[in-house]
């Protein structure tokens, strides 16, 4: 077997300067190691979990599963086949277009029926729309818009990030090292207590005091470029922020409009808005549409 | 004492660069494609489930390219897994990894929070099964004027 003469413990060090991993180098003797045992070295993680970006790819599915079913016992679902259909292929467009093409279980939407204006994206890949929003959209390629800002807030975890540290530290305590699926009782009770708390935390970003500013502005801005790699026209969330805009003058108030930051503000955030070279306009696209949100 | 440092430097600068060419790739998600190209909509060559792990060159552009096509970086982690029937993939090396699933916050843990907690689980599990095929979204975005000349080929 071809081997590599290293002086591993130093090579470590620099490694671990590098990239934050951590190698366990305690197998490897006579400074000699194989391309096996390098190649493994090189992929060893830290030992421990800190943050919401150290949440598993299951776990996530959890929350957003828990979170979701809060939303959708404070919003009633819409009993539309067609336009749940029609709104679910379209995430799974600029999802497949995205930085985040696939999730643990991946992108799944429900339309809710209320007169408020909003949309909500739980983590995992569980997004929502009502119909007061989509009474403001005038084409599917503004749908796109908007849904490519909530798969935005996904691929970038914007939901995870508001739990707070301190449940995770606490979560991430209880299962300690632990490999076993059976949690004792008392593992059970403490997970399921750290489980509730966040969950609430996020249907409150999600639904009470919305995400940060910055949050909002990444999501538009690579909403937009999800539409534009789709071949959706990106400036079509630009309009859809002008109608939003002018919507919250007319006095719409509550929903989207208590959550997001004012539309004025986010279209002076928007990038880059120019088409792809593969952008057309289509009178299937426009019929499709129009079709769909008949309700 | 210089030969000893430059032989260091260089072995690291080795491990490095090879850890961004080589990799053993484990899939953390359910399923995803392993499209024919390193595109959002080539055509799907195969699916990769959820513990399969392969060896992998990248990731360039966020695709890792394998025998069969190419994964996006998303649906995957080129480090240490543990499965969970207790098992390992991806390393020997002992000290940490990413898990797979089952541990944490899982369906043990979800049943526990229906007890107490009123909530819609039903619409949830309705809206889970209305994701559609690949090929089915390939065709939406045809149909609607969406694919580029080079999408599905």
């Amino acid at each position: 077997m071809k081997t590599l003469k290293l002086a591993v413990p130093a090579a470590a060090l620099l490694l671990c300067g590098c990239s934050n991993m951590q190698l366990d180098v305690s197998g490897l003797t006579g400074g000699r190691i194989s391309n096996e045992q390098f190649q493994s070295a090189t992929k060893v993680a830290s030992a421990v979990r800190h943050s919401a970006e150290d949440i598993s790819e299951s776990e996530e599915y959890y929350i957003g599963r828990a979170v979701s079913a809060q939303i959708m016992s404070r919003y009633r679902p819409l009993d539309d086949p067609g336009l749940n259909l029609y709104a679910q292929k379209i995430v799974q467009a600029v999802s497949m277009a995205s930085d985040r093409p696939s999730t643990y279980k991946g992108y799944h939407v429900q339309v809710l029926q209320s007169d408020e204006v909003n949309a909500f994206a739980a983590p995992g890949g569980f997004i929502f729309v009502t119909t007061g929003l989509l009474k403001l959209v005038r084409s599917e390629d503004e749908l796109a818009c908007v849904l490519a800002h909530e798969v935005a807030h996904v691929a970038k975890k914007h939901g995870l990030k508001t739990i707070k540290a301190s449940r995770l530290t606490s979560a991430f305590a209880t299962l300690g090292a632990e490999a076993a699926k059976n949690y004792t009782p008392s593992q059970m009770s403490q997970l399921t207590d750290v489980f509730k708390g966040s969950v609430d935390d996020v249907v409150n970003s999600l639904v009470v005091n919305g995400y940060s500013r910055d949050k909002e502005y990444e999501a538009d801005k690579f909403g937009a470029q999800y539409a534009r790699n789709a071949n959706y026209d990106p400036a079509a969330m630009k309009s859809f922020l002008e109608r939003m805009q002018e919507a919250d003058k007319a006095g719409a108030g509550g929903g989207m409009f208590k959550t997001h930051p004012a539309a004025t503000k986010r279209i002076s955030e928007l990038g880059d808005l120019t088409p792809s070279a593969d952008y057309k306009r289509s009178v299937s696209r426009e019929r499709r549409f129009k079709a769909a949100t008949v309700y | 004492m210089r030969k000893t440092a430059l032989r260091l430097v260089l072995a690291a600068a080795a491990l490095g660069a090879s850890a961004a060419f080589a990799a053993t790739i484990t899939v953390l998600v359910q399923s995803t494609a392993v499209r024919k190209r390193p595109q959002f909509f080539a055509p799907s060559v195969a699916t990769a489930k959820l513990g399969e792990s392969f060896a992998a060159s990248g990731p360039d552009g966020g695709w890792y390219k394998v025998d069969a096509g190419f994964i996006h970086e998303s649906a995957v982690t080129a480090k240490k897994v543990k499965l969970s029937a207790g098992s390992t993939v991806g390393g020997s090396a002992t000290a940490d990894e990413v898990t797979l699933a089952g541990k944490g916050f899982n369906s043990q843990v979800e049943s526990s929070y229906k007890k107490d907690t009123p909530a819609n689980f039903a619409a949830v599990d309705a809206m889970e099964k209305r994701a559609v095929s690949d090929s089915a979204v390939l065709a939406f975005l045809r149909s609607g004027g969406l694919l580029g000349q080079e999408g599905s080929k």
